[in-house]
Parts: C-alpha cells; structure tokens; sequence
C-alpha cells in the first residue's frame, strides 16, 4: 500500500518543517493515518486491497458532490455577507429585509439554476422587467422553459421532484427581487398542479400538460382578465374627460389605448411621475409608439386605411391624448381642479381592503380623495392577496439606496449593474488596491501623475454635468446619515371608491370575498 | 380716512411727472436686473438687497416734504414688484420702510396736534389730511429726518440678518427627545438652523424629502450639513411621504412668504406633505422672519406661483416625448392654506395662522397694502 507509506513521510517533513504547515494539513494528515489504521484492520478480516480501493473511491467521490456544494454556497455566502456591514437602515425601518440579507439567507445554488431564470433574475434586479404583472407574466414564461428542459432524474418521480427544483429556482429568483402577492400566487397555484399530475403519466406528457396549464393561467389570468377589467372601466373614460394616473401599470396602459383606438375617444390624461424608477415616462413612452393604425389584417379596414390615411402617422398621445407629465412635487391643487377620475395600479389588494402598490400612491388618492375624485383602481384577481396590513412601513421592499444617488438629475430611471457584476467589480477593486500597497513608491507616483490626468479629464468632460453627482455620493462615510428607498405604500380602503376586477367592480370592503371564491375554485 | 389721504399721494404724484429721477433709476435697474434673473436668491438676502436699495435711494432722492419720499419710495416698491413681482419679500421690505416713515412723521406730528384717540376723530380727520399735505420741512428738520429713516433701515437689516436667532430660541420647547421630524423644505436656512440650535439640547431624527427636480442639490447638501452636526437624518425621496408619516411627531416647513390670511408659500411638494400631516393628525410649523410677513392677500393663489424650467421635468433632447406631450409643468412654489398650518414660529414668537393678520397691522400701514 502506497498510502501507508505516505503518512510516514508527511509525519516526518511536520517534524521537520515545524509550524509551517496548517490546521487543516493536519487533519489530513490524522485522517490518512486513521485510513491507513482502518485498512489495515480490513485486511486482517479479510478483504481484499482493491476492494478497499473501490469501495474509497466510492466513498471519495460521494464526498466530492458534497464539498463541491457546500463549498459552492460558502464561496456565495462569503461574497454576500461582504457587503452586509456597508449598508446602513435607519433604525426605524431595520426590520425590513435588505437586499444582502435576502441573499445571505437563500443557499443559491447557481449550477442548478436553468439559464432562463438566470437571465430573468438578471433582468428583474435591474428595473429591465418592472411592475407586478410583467413580472409575473415572464416568470411564467420562463418556468416554462425551465419544465421544458428538465428531465427527471432516476429513482424518482416528476411529481415529487419537480416541485423542488422549481423551488431551487425561485428561490434564486429571489435574489433579484422579493416575490410579488402574484408570482407567489402563480407559484402556489403552479406547484399544486404538478401535485396533482398522476404518477402513471409520462414525462413529455407531463410536461406538455403542465407547459399547456401555465399557457391557459396566464391567458386566463392576465390578458382574458385584463380585457375584462379594460372594458368594465372604459365606461369611466367619456370624451373630452381628464384621467390622472400615477406611474406605470399594465392594465391602465392597455385602457388607455384602448379607449383611443378601439372606442376613438378623445381625453386628457394626466400622468404624474416620481423618482427614481420613472415609471410614468415609461407609460408616455409606449403610448407614443401606438399608433392608431386600423390593421391590415382585417378586410373592412383595407378601405378606412385609405380614408385615414392622414392618420396613420400620428400616435396616439397627438392624435386622441393629450398629455400632461408632471412630477409628484407638482401635483398643486391648480392640477387636480378639473380631474374626473384617478386610475391606480396596483401591485396588490390585501385581505382588509388595503391597496399595495408603487410608493407614492397612497399620496395621490389622499390629495384626490379630499377633493372628492372618485380614485379607481383596476387589478386582476391574482393579485389578492390574504395578507392584512394596517401600515406601510412594516412590511415593505427595501430598494437600493444608490438608485437615489446616481446621476441625480438624469430624469431616467437609474442604470443598475447586477450584484454579481458589483461583487466581482469590488473584488477586483480591492485585489488592486493590494496590489498598489506592495508596489513600490515609483509606481505610486504614476498611478498618482494617471489620476491627477483623469481627474483633469473627467472635469473637462464633466464640467456641465457637476451637479449630476450626489453631494452625498460617499453618504456611508457620514455616520448620522441614513437614506430610505421603499418600493411600496399602503392605501386606505377609505379612499378607494372601487376596485374593478375581472370578477366585477366593487368596494374594497369586498376583497375578502373574492378571496374567498378564488380559493375554493 | 385712508382714502383720502391715497388720493392726496396720488395727486402729488401726478403735480411731479416723475418721481424717480435718472440718478434714483440707475440705483434701481441692477437690483431688478439681478432679481430677475435670479442672480439675488435667498429670500435672506433679496431682503438686505432691497434695504441697501432704499437706504441709497433715500440719501440719494431730494425731498422737501415727507410725503414726497413717500411718493419716492412707493415708486421704487412698484418698480421692484413689477420687475419680479412673485417676490413678495420685496413689496414687503418697502412696505416696513414706508411704515417706518410715516410712524416718524406721526411722531413729529403729534408735537403740533394733539393726539385724537376718540371715536370723533374718525369724523375729522378730514381736515388734517388736507394739512399734512401742505406740510412742509425745513432743510435741518428733512436732514434729521433723514439720518432718522436710514438708522430705522439699519435696524431693519440687524433684524434681518439676525432672524434665525429669534426662530432659534424657541426650539426646545418646540421638539421632544427622541421625537421624528420631518421637513420638505431643505431650501430653507432658516430650518437648518433651526435644527441645528434644538440638537444642543434634544436628540431626534429628521426625515428630509428630496424636492425633486428643483431642488435635489440643496437637499442632498442640507443632509449632509445636518448630519455633520451630529443630527440623525434620513433622506426620503418625495413619494415615500405618505408612508412614513405615521411615524413623524411634527412636521416643519420654511416658508417662503405668508400673507395676512395665515397661509404662505413654500416650496412645491410641500402642500402634499401638510395634507398628509392633516390626515395623520400630525402638526405642522411653519417658519418665517418678520420680514416674510406680507399685508396681502391671496385672493388668487394660483398667480402667485412661479413656473420654472419645464426642462428638468422632461428632457429637452427628449424630442420623441417633448412632442408628444400637451403640457409639462414645474411650478417652484406651492401656496399652503392656513387650515394646514398649526403655528407659525417667527422672530417675534409664535402665533397661530389666524393671528397673523395682527402682527401685519403691527407692522404695516394700511394705506400702503398698495403700492400704485
């Protein structure tokens, strides 16, 4: 045996090299020895040398699995927690979940992880995929893709195992952005159908029926429900009327167009916006790429298209809309006077009649709601949620405090790098900076001569831009300095006049209810 | 009785053709100018602006009578309002002049003319009237005159200048340990000080809105001096104020100007935050020096909001959406009801909004709440 002789000689250099080798050589040490004992005791019962061998190797490379896990999740962990002490929660709102700590606490294991959602992730953390129900709609999306692609592994059952890779995924899903009251709904709803797929079916049956399944949730759930919501809550919007609505969402975005090009309506719409994701510039962005163009397809429109032709190069917003953008702050009592009616999205309605949404809403059906403008808000069902909250701050989504301070006159949502780009950026930063300490003075004053070039540089190209950059940029140098970034507030059921679902309008009193018809169906 | 006596300005107005000689004009043009291209900002130092203006036109304009330097002077106060006339810190600054005036010529009065304080005096006044017109000086008495004036004007200034003293005092028995402010004004010094003299003696925490877009750069800067000064602070951006009000003890607002309704002006965004103080039950301070104090009233407060650059809204060179859109506002001020305010805290002391009208009386005329 090879391994006998080994421990003998490793014995020996420990001797000899003294402190030099670690804790952990150490261990290794004492643990060959301890194989080599044991081999030894299996001989002498009676098995044979190359018997040992397999049934070691065996053993080793069941280890390696493990240790290549575990060490996996030590490398993540250990690149999470780095972070951790850096950023500071004013203490009236420590409770809620940072970012770090989200991921701190998910064991994301990235080799399981199906591409699909790596890139959703990617897409979900920096604002490229924004507002519950787009959010929803590519996650399905993408767990499609993720079912597509799995196979089952031997020795168990699709219905058993699936549900826990799902699981793996979300979970690292998570990392980008807490679930939202509908994707943690989706995703109930998704895991209690492959529940309920039999064993006796096959894998690609399997699949088919469960790709088959999310293909009808999301039709049914989102577009056949939205056109539903869209159509009950036309009916508000009557020509020449003035609209308000605050940021971006789905469903108004869709009423809107709707309104103008199926029902030709003509009406102001005023959209009020807030830093820092602009989501309300997002919503005047794509209504002025519609255009109100009566399509080709259909054989009655050949004929219009001749007539309208003056139209057809018109969008929306200069055709039927006519727009008025202002910011939050703005919002002065001159702007509400001759409003008919708030349009809110929704990122959520809790059980006790309370409206989630995007921070800043609760704001605007306070100032609307003591002018006495009815404020509407239209969600789908999915988005109900058995939750009750009586206050926005204890439970809330704490944003990146940096979105604030980037460019802080840029008027553009803020420019987000992934957190694995941030951590492998820091990395190299700091491998730099040690760099940099064991070079000698020499090179110092170049870096020196390189910096004081870029800084001169930088100020020349900079020169108009100087109050883009925060004079707080450096705020955790600043001890007493705190700055809070929550995505979402709490309205009141008070000042709510009606939710419009695809179940019917009704008070917000009421959402207890359809909860309650959801479940059971 | 006032009536008469404006009638009288004004036909002394009208005997000279113009009051404001080329000499008086040359002082005047480079404070308007620089008002009206917001080269003078600072609600502070338009104020000793407009004193330094006065106190040069007074030693500059030639006068016999009184009241022709009152005619002068309320002259220069509609040259200043029309240059700038969302300003109203300039009106009002003239205003104290034109009170300070005819407080002395009252003084010199009552030597010839028994004071009349009974109701019959309403009835004969007619007659003095007539005489003060005719009144006239001799040259020592109009140099003493004014010297008098100018020394009033310097004590204006000391007033001015050291007004956050006098708001400062009463910022202990105003804030609690432990207590959650909030302010949506970071533009204000006034605050700002404020703060800073209560955390000698209370420990608290001030959430500070954002004021985007017109004032990002201030408040992001007012932060940081707060902290500096050892102050727990937390930076909000505008939206979150609805959700975190439930947890704020008071809210403090500087303000901009304040009429003699109670209500005032402040930074846009700030109507908002009270409302929503309003809702939560919470209280809210308003801020002011003396000098912000204003005769007027808002019978129309949309006129007196300025508009600024609609550009810090949307993007200029944002030409797809510039051209698809109707209207694009960004108001700077926001004008605040009385109803929403729970105190005004000045140099002088506190009041409440309905009681404002009295300390204007106080310190104004009547007869020049207008200045044409």
């Amino acid at each position: 045996m090879s391994e006998n002789s080994k421990p003998v000689e490793a014995s020996g250099s420990v001797e000899s090299e003294g402190k030099t080798l670690s804790n952990k050589e150490l261990k290794e040490l004492k643990k060959k020895e301890k194989a080599a004992k044991r081999a030894a005791e299996k001989e002498a019962k009676g098995i044979s040398i190359e018997d040992q061998k397999k049934i070691a190797e065996q053993k080793i490379e069941k280890n390696k699995q493990v240790t290549t896990n575990t060490k996996l999740k030590k490398q993540l962990n250990q690149t999470l927690i780095k972070v951790e002490d850096k950023n500071r929660i004013p203490s009236l709102f420590s409770h809620l979940e940072t970012r770090e700590q989200r991921n701190a606490q998910s064991p994301s294991i990235s080799h399981i992880v199906h591409p699909a959602i790596l890139s959703l992730t990617l897409k979900y953390s920096s604002y490229k995929i924004v507002g519950s129900t787009s959010r929803l709609k590519n996650m399905l999306q993408a767990f499609k893709t993720v079912i597509n692609d799995y196979k089952t592994p031997i020795n168990t059952t699709l219905t058993r195992h699936l549900t826990g890779h799902l699981s793996v995924q979300i979970e690292y899903l998570k990392t980008a952005r807490p679930l939202s009251v509908s994707m943690g709904n989706a995703i109930r709803w998704l895991k209690q159908e492959i529940s309920h797929i039999s064993i006796d079916t096959t894998e690609i049956q399997a699949k088919e029926i469960l790709v088959s399944k999310i293909d009808d949730f999301i039709k049914e759930k989102i577009d056949f429900s939205d056109q539903v919501i869209i159509e009950a809550a036309s009916q508000h919007i009557t020509n020449n009327c003035t609209i308000l609505t605050y940021g971006h969402s789905q469903v108004l975005e869709e009423l809107f167009k709707y309104c103008a090009i199926e029902q030709d309506k003509t009406f102001n719409l005023i959209i009020v916006d807030s830093r820092p994701l602009f989501e309300g510039k997002k919503l005047l962005i794509n209504l002025a790429n519609t255009y109100n163009i009566p399509e080709s397809d259909e054989p009655e429109s050949d004929l219009e298209s001749i007539s309208t032709k003056g139209f057809k190069q018109h969008p929306i917003t200069q055709s039927n809309l006519k727009i008025h953008y202002v910011l939050l702050n703005s919002l002065s009592p001159v702007i509400l006077e001759d409003v008919d009616y708030v349009f809110l999205g929704a990122h959520a309605m809790l059980s006790n009649g309370r409206l989630y949404a995007r921070v800043g809403t609760a704001l605007i059906a306070m100032m609307c709601h003591t002018r006495n403008i009815p404020v509407l808000t239209c969600c789908e069902s999915v988005k109900f949620s058995d939750k009750v909250q009586l206050d926005s701050v204890t439970t809330n989504e704490l944003a990146d405090v940096d979105d604030l301070l980037q460019s802080i006159n840029s008027k553009k949502p803020p420019q987000k790098k992934s957190f694995a780009l941030e951590q492998f950026i820091k990395q190299c930063e700091e491998e730099k900076k040690a760099e940099n300490k064991s070079n000698s003075k020499n090179k110092q004053q170049q870096q020196h001569q390189q910096q004081q070039q870029k800084k001169s540089g930088d100020i020349s190209i900079n020169e108009d831009l100087t109050t883009d950059e925060s004079p707080i940029k450096n705020w955790r140098d600043i001890p007493n300095l705190n700055i809070l970034n929550i995505m979402y507030d709490l309205t009141p059921p008070e000042y709510i006049k009606k939710v419009i679902t695809e179940l019917g309008s009704l008070p917000p009193s009421s959402v207890p209810v359809i909860l309650r018809e959801y479940k059971n169906t | 009785m006032i009536h008469t006596e404006t009638k009288a300005d004004y036909s002394t107005n009208t005997n000279k053709m113009s009051v404001i000689t080329p000499e008086i004009q040359s002082l005047i043009d480079p404070v308007v100018s620089g008002l009206k291209r917001h080269q003078i900002v600072g609600d502070k130092v338009i104020a000793l602006a407009i004193c330094h203006l006065l106190m040069k036109v007074i030693s500059a304009a030639r006068w016999t009578n009184p009241y022709d330097l009152i005619n002068i002077i309320r002259k220069v106060g509609t040259i200043l309002n029309t240059g700038y006339p969302k300003k109203i810190i300039s009106g009002n600054i003239v205003r104290r002049v034109l009170a300070l005036i005819r407080d002395e010529i009252e003084t010199e009065n009552n030597d010839n003319t028994p004071m009349m304080s009974s109701m019959f005096s309403l009835l004969s006044t007619n007659s003095t009237g007539n005489q003060k017109v005719q009144y006239n000086q001799s040259k020592k008495q109009s140099s003493d005159f004014r010297s008098i004036i100018i020394q009033g004007i310097r004590d204006l200034e000391d007033e001015i200048a050291n007004v956050n003293e006098g708001i400062e005092t009463m910022s202990v028995d105003l804030i609690h340990d432990n207590e959650i402010l909030l302010t949506p004004t970071p533009t204000s010094e006034t605050v700002l000080q404020f703060l800073i003299k209560a955390r000698a003696k209370r420990k608290f925490t001030v959430l500070v809105t954002e004021s985007f877009p017109n004032d990002i750069n201030t408040s992001h800067k007012f932060v940081k001096k707060l902290a500096e000064n050892k102050i727990e602070t937390i930076l909000i951006p505008d939206s979150t104020v609805y959700a975190v009000m439930s947890r704020v003890g008071k809210v403090i607002i500087g303000s901009s100007a304040v009429f003699a309704n109670g209500g005032c002006l402040s930074n846009s965004g700030v109507t908002h935050v009270v409302e929503c103080a309003k809702e939560h039950r919470t209280p809210v301070f308003a801020l002011a020096g003396l000098y912000k104090l204003s005769p007027l009233y808002p019978f129309n407060g949309d006129d007196l909001i300025e508009v600024g650059n609609s550009g810090k809204v949307l993007n200029y060179d944002d030409f797809k959406l510039i051209e698809n859109v109707e209207i694009v506002t960004n108001p700077l001020d926001d004008y605040i009801s009385p109803e929403h305010i729970d105190i005004y805290i000045t140099n002088v002391g506190g009041f409440a909004p309905s009681f404002i009208y009295r300390i204007v009386l106080d310190n104004y005329k009547t007869e020049d709440n207008n200045l044409e």
